[in-house]
């Protein structure tokens, strides 16, 4: 009796934090745009008239890729600096998202991407990070 | 984020080329997002072919997500997704990225009933609250709305709930409304007899410019029809099948008491029998 009279106020506060994230995403803006979200949606066969759940499909996707992302950005940290002369450079070390960490950290969320080795991603590849052009 | 503004930032702008199709339009306004996202864990620059790659991978998550609640929604005998076909998705999607959302084996709490207790949801609950909120860079244009978009939000007050957004909108009112309105539904509960299909098409014609009505309506006063059997045995002596049969059918005009009637009349041998009744023309 007990346990049940305390099962049931937990889940009168799981409804109630349920309630409450889906009131919040009323004001939260995700970063992708709802009406570009729909689109993608639409063409998957998603129909669904609640701009909420609409939300909640933009804020995980804005986790995914910011996940993503950090992970990335670790990789890109973790690597050993390239030597340089310039102190000013060296203190201004760029954090450039680069085909290498994406891959990296992609492997973990179960993507695999693979791209050439000698895929040229602009003029200056090849050249040391630390001399390019700003 | 003020100074990360004012920071020397290399984000390649999308709109160096500008998009022709539908599909370069949300794909470079999904690369604003994802490199927005990506500015705001750290980075300060991205290369062109990474940032396209994560930006094709954002769009393949979407689209996943999204056939996965569809298919959810399906297999419970809905169109429309709720919640609990979203959830169920990212469950699905939590198991193949275990890093993004942990704790996506640990379904929900079927005896609770209540969504909250998925570790999923809970970590975009505790996103929701933590995480900064970055705004899209520009608001959108808004679209044109032409037929080919199947969602209409102009007309979308007008049209009934029944219909699914994603029906084309309809045509405009003055092409379908005239006609409905024209219906007249009393024409339809004519007799059977009436109407034009038993009715005599040439009487019909005749009489409509005289009472100038039609539509298998016959005027109250028409001219009578009489008609005359007749059965002669010329050869005499034989059985009722061996005559002929005549009818003679004439329209007196003078409206006469003796034609008020259809008078049929048959004459077998020396026998005459007489009877009487309307006879629908």
């Amino acid at each position: 009796m007990n346990h049940g009279q305390q099962s049931g106020e937990a889940k009168h506060e799981d409804d109630a934090a349920l309630t409450e994230f889906l009131a919040s995403l009323m004001d939260y803006t995700p970063t992708i745009p709802d009406d570009l979200v729909e689109h993608f949606l639409a063409k998957s066969g998603f129909q669904c008239p609640d701009v909420r759940l609409i939300r909640l499909v933009a804020v995980a996707t804005q986790k995914f890729v910011a996940d993503v992302a950090s992970d990335a950005l670790q990789h890109c940290k973790a690597r050993p600096a390239p030597v340089v002369k310039d102190k000013k450079q060296q203190k201004d070390k760029r954090l450039v998202l680069t085909m290498d960490d994406l891959s990296k950290a992609l492997r973990e969320y179960g993507v695999n991407v693979k791209h050439p080795e000698y895929f040229a991603d602009s003029p200056s590849t090849g050249m040391d990070p630390a001399t390019r052009e700003e | 984020m003020k100074r990360r503004r004012n920071s020397k930032l290399k984000f390649e702008e999308p709109s160096d080329q500008s998009p022709t199709t539908t599909a370069d339009f949300t794909f470079s306004l999904t690369r604003i997002a994802v490199s927005q996202i990506c500015q705001s864990t750290g980075y300060k620059s991205a290369d062109s072919s990474a940032l396209n790659t994560l930006t094709q991978i954002t769009a393949k998550f979407l689209q996943s997500l999204a056939g996965l609640a569809s298919s959810f929604s399906n297999a419970a005998n809905r169109t429309e997704a709720n919640l609990f076909d979203i959830v169920n998705g990212l469950q699905d999607i939590a198991l193949s990225t275990s890093d993004c959302f942990p704790g996506g084996s640990t379904v929900h709490d079927i005896e609770s009933q209540c969504l909250i207790k998925s570790a999923v949801l809970r970590n975009l609950s505790d996103f929701v609250k933590y995480a900064p909120e970055i705004p899209f860079a520009k608001p959108l244009p808004k679209p044109e709305r032409n037929g080919s978009s199947g969602r209409d939000l102009d007309h979308a007050a007008v049209e009934v709930k029944y219909v699914p957004a994603w029906l084309p909108p309809f045509p405009d009112a003055s092409l379908y409304s005239d006609r409905c309105t024209k219906i007249d539904r009393s024409e339809y509960h004519h007799l059977w007899e009436n109407s034009d299909s038993v009715t005599d098409r040439e009487s019909l014609k005749s009489k409509s410019f005289r009472g100038g009505r039609s539509a298998g309506k016959l005027p109250q006063r028409r001219a009578r029809v009489r008609f005359k059997m007749e059965r002669d045995n010329s050869i005499g002596g034989g059985g009722p099948g061996g005559g002929d049969t005549r009818i003679e059918r004439w329209r007196d005009n003078d409206g006469g008491e003796s034609g008020r009637d259809v008078e049929v009349k048959k004459k077998i041998i020396d026998e005459y029998f007489y009877s009487a009744g309307e006879w629908p023309i």
